[in-house]
């Protein structure tokens, strides 16, 4: 794997700038057009999908100039995926996996960044990617009895991850989701102080050995636990588990859901009713990597046939947003009882981002705020009272950006209604 | 070729540190090369700013939007324009659109059908400027070229605003000739190498009626949107005819009844460029399309403003494609394909599968005039690619050329594309020497193809447009610091 294999997809960029915007058939007007949020804040074509392939193209055969502007156009990107959705509507190339070996090529040639630095050292030290003791990882479940999955037996692993694990206003998210599982009937069990980071945000920041660590511990443990289906609540943990694990051939049969699909399958199953009146107007924010990059891997190796056409033999299938995880969310939204959705204009494979992926939220605060103010500005125009979302890092950013504009819209995760509901 | 410093800081005093870059990774984003700067202006009054320093330091320029078109020398400053992306003023009333450049057709067209209007789209798609001049697949109804632009505002190559027609006398939009200064030769002349020097800045867009929805129910997930319902009133079809003669006839008779919303003479190979989603699955349905179609064909929106209007539209297409032993593609009757169809050939939101998708690259020969002339020559231009197709150096599409009517058909436009990868060299230089030689092939039969580049032998034929145009530009930028021209790219 490197840069060099996405040379021909590199190439086929023609600078045609749909990867700035949302597919055209959804541009609804002037507002809400823009897709990637790092060419909608600082503008160069350089910080565009298009712009980043072009420069890593040309590095690639004329030499790597690590300036401290090409840094900055590396770092600040979410690595959202967005781009890529817009290009893949019309055109067969890669976008947003040259993008990350463009970046992880960035901080093999030892050009990091100082902020993500210093969080890469956390994860090795205490294989956490936020701040907080080893042993106060499971904090959030004292009193709770739930059952230790390395060393009882269960069917279900519920990985937590790092933010709601240490950030005490997150503890909410694990609760709830604890809460409906027993309600569920589910045997489950956490790995409390023992559980690891996924490596997922270390990935996207560029640090792909430290990934690879985090990936091959994380499996050696669920091994152990003898679970065959792991269920999250956070969207980075899931794209890792299953998508970047399967990427790496490292993910084996294991089954890995969401929380919001899991509650989905067991409410239709019959053993989640959710009958309480739960009266509110919400909207829905896709988590980047729930929706569009939790779309499964797809293994392919072959070769371009020599030719007027980019096509290769055997044929090769692009990952365009197209199977992410759009339905459940809303499937179990609308199954609460006196839940009134309303879409915004940027939804499922098109969706803005947060502004907290890609390690923006730690090298880049403001541009990471910037982005979640674009989006509840979208939220607010729907006239819904709150925006619900499926990811611990984009509630946390969306509730800092609120802090700091002043504005009175809540913000809830699915599991959060639906503990509410049953 | 840097800025020195103290150059630098003054352009970076008109537009604020965060909107100049001189650093080389900006740069190979746009285009490879060395630019001695990018810059990004936010306004009309910065653009002026600008320019009057190019000109004080003997800078050359040259302004981009969306910018997938366009060469860039080396040592010049990029006028980037995408923060002037400002929708001024929609006129429902006297039916026109001010924007700034880097407004995308996209966005004006999704104000505008919420109006019951709708603009010219150019073929490039709706992913480019608003403001861009040019044709589409809408020309049928919307017009195209210079007859869309109204008032100008234009920052001239030596820094100054020109405002023209209504707008540089009483400071309205609704004309571009009058009452005020009239300069549409100069502000929207095509004529190699006429593109026209400066930056425009805003224009004022003609505006046309819009039979459709306020937005199309577009349901499915990226790359395969689709519709809900086929709107009220609309109807897409593709039809083939036995002879080139026939289509005309039928495409001649359709204008003199006005009854087409849009009549886009796609050849097969571009019905399946629009309705597949990858290049295996369009190499397929062109294959499939190919033995169904009887010969030349094009794609029809009928569009009605009440149902009493659709039906009879509608009635009127069948008969004409009757007389004329027109067949209608069977692929494109089934609702899911008319409906991703009426959308994206009237959203224009296909046009890079039309174009860069196969290869990556193609070249492209645009004839404008009478549809039943222009495809005389471009038979002769297709049959002169069908070596290259059997080399494997371009895309298979049977040869065949494109195009569309103008106005109900009073005017036209003829295409035709090589799509190939631009890496095989091979390739590259073979559809270079073909669209060279069936260049001059249409200048030596007298048609007027827009690639036609070697003034000294075109020039004289047209009453030595060359010499007063190079005039022109002398007197407009007396310091040569706008010489590619592009400002409406």
């Amino acid at each position: 794997m490197g840069l060099e294999q996405y040379q021909g997809d590199m190439a086929m960029c023609c600078r045609c700038s749909a990867c700035k915007f949302i597919p055209m058939q959804k541009v609804q007007g002037a507002k809400y057009s823009y897709v990637c949020p790092s060419i909608a804040r600082y503008n160069f074509h350089a910080y565009s999908g298009g712009g980043r392939l072009n420069i890593a193209n040309w590095m690639l055969k004329n030499g790597f100039n690590y300036t401290e502007k090409l840094l900055d156009i590396v770092k600040n990107c979410q690595m959202c995926g967005a781009c890529g959705v817009s290009c893949n509507y019309a055109m067969d190339m890669e976008v947003l996996e040259p993008i990350q070996e463009f970046r992880i090529k960035t901080v093999e040639d030892g050009h990091t960044v100082p902020a993500l630095d210093k969080v890469i050292e956390n994860l090795r030290k205490n294989d956490a990617m936020v701040a907080g003791g080893r042993t106060q990882r499971g904090s959030w479940a004292k009193g709770l009895k739930l059952k230790d999955a390395t060393t009882d037996r269960v069917d279900v692993y519920y990985h937590v991850g790092c933010l709601t694990s240490f950030d005490k206003n997150m503890w909410k998210l694990a609760q709830s989701t604890a809460r409906i599982l027993e309600k569920a009937g589910v045997n489950f069990g956490i790995a409390g102080a023992t559980e690891i980071c996924c490596g997922g945000r270390a990935y996207q920041m560029g640090y792909r050995e430290d990934f690879l660590n985090q990936a091959k511990k994380n499996m050696e443990l669920i091994k152990k636990s003898g679970a065959k289906t792991l269920v999250t609540g956070c969207a980075d943990c899931y794209q890792a588990f299953k998508v970047l694990y399967d990427k790496y051939n490292l993910k084996g049969d294991l089954e890995v859901l969401h929380t919001t699909e899991y509650f989905d399958r067991l409410i239709k199953e019959g053993r989640l009713k959710p009958s309480r009146k739960v009266d509110l107007s919400i909207t829905y924010h896709d988590p980047c990597r729930l929706g569009r990059l939790g779309e499964p891997w797809i293994h392919w190796s072959g070769k371009k046939i020599p030719g007027d056409r980019f096509v290769f033999d055997p044929p090769k299938i692009y990952r365009r947003g197209t199977n992410g995880v759009y339905e459940p969310p809303r499937e179990v939204l609308n199954s609460i009882p006196g839940v009134k959705l309303t879409e915004m204009v940027r939804i499922k494979e098109y969706a803005w981002c947060c502004g907290a992926g890609g390690g923006v939220s730690e090298s880049n605060p403001d541009f990471a705020l910037w982005t979640a103010r674009e989006r509840i500005d979208e939220a607010v125009s729907t006239g819904a009272q709150a925006m619900v979302t499926a990811c611990p890092w984009c509630e946390k950013t969306f509730n800092e950006a609120i802090k700091s504009s002043g504005n009175n819209l809540k913000v809830y995760d699915v599991v959060e209604l639906l503990e509410q509901a049953i | 070729m840097a800025l020195s410093k103290e150059v630098y800081r003054e352009f970076e005093d008109v537009v604020g540190p965060e909107n100049i870059s001189d650093d080389p990774a900006i740069m190979p984003a746009y285009y490879a090369t060395d630019f001695a700067a990018v810059i990004l202006p936010g306004n009309t009054q910065e653009v002026q700013a600008v320019v009057k320093l190019c000109n004080k330091h003997k800078l050359k320029f040259r302004p981009i939007c969306t910018g997938w078109t366009g060469m860039f020398p080396k040592g010049i400053v990029l006028l980037d324009l995408r923060r002037m992306n400002r929708i001024i003023e929609i006129n429902e009333k006297n039916m026109y659109a001010v924007v700034e450049p880097y407004v995308i057709s996209a966005e004006l067209q999704a104000e505008l059908f919420k109006r019951g209007l709708n603009f010219c789209i150019k073929g490039a798609g709706s992913n480019c400027s608003a403001l861009l001049r040019g044709h589409g697949h809408m020309d049928q109804t919307t017009s195209g070229d210079d007859r869309n632009h109204l008032a100008i505002e234009w920052v001239t190559p030596e820094g100054e605003i020109v405002r023209s027609g209504s707008l540089g006398s009483i400071g309205e939009w609704f004309s571009g000739d009058g009452p005020g200064p009239s300069i549409r030769a100069i502000l929207t002349s095509a004529v190699p190498p006429g593109v026209t020097p400066g930056v425009f800045t805003k224009a004022a867009v003609k505006l046309y009626p819009w039979p459709g929805p306020s937005s199309f129910p577009v349901v499915g997930k990226s790359p395969k949107y689709t519709l809900s319902e086929i709107p009220p009133n609309m109807m897409a079809r593709y039809y083939s005819f036995p002879s080139v003669e026939k289509m005309w006839k039928a495409e001649i008779t359709i204008g003199e009844n006005e009854i087409a919303y849009e009549l886009m003479g796609f050849n097969a190979a571009m019905v399946a460029c629009n309705i597949t989603t990858c290049n295996e699955e369009e190499e397929e349905v062109f294959k499939k399309i190919s033995k169904e179609v009887q010969g030349p064909g094009f794609f029809i929106i009928i569009g009605g403003y009440s149902a009493e209007d659709f039906a009879y539209k509608k009635k009127v297409l069948e008969k004409i494609i009757s007389d004329n032993d027109g067949k209608s593609l069977k692929m494109v009757e089934d609702p899911e394909i008319e409906g991703i169809l009426l959308c994206q050939c009237t959203r224009i939101s296909a046009s890079i599968r039309e174009t860069f998708r196969a290869g990556g690259a193609f070249n492209s020969i645009p004839i404008m005039g009478q549809r039943d002339l222009c495809i005389k020559w471009a038979i002769g231009a297709g049959k002169a690619k069908e070596p290259l197709i059997k080399k494997g150096l371009i895309v298979d599409d049977g040869g065949a050329f494109f195009g569309w009517g103008v106005e109900q058909g009073h005017l036209g436009k003829t295409e035709i594309f090589c799509k190939y990868d631009p890496s095989n060299a091979e390739a590259k230089k073979a559809v270079e020497q073909w669209q060279k030689e069936q260049t001059m092939r249409a200048f030596k039969e007298h048609y007027f193809a827009s690639t036609m580049g070697n003034l000294e032998e075109v020039g004289p034929a047209l009453c030595n447009f060359h010499l007063w145009w190079r005039k022109i530009t002398k007197s407009l930028d007396p310091n040569g610091v706008s010489p590619e021209g592009g400002a409406l790219v």
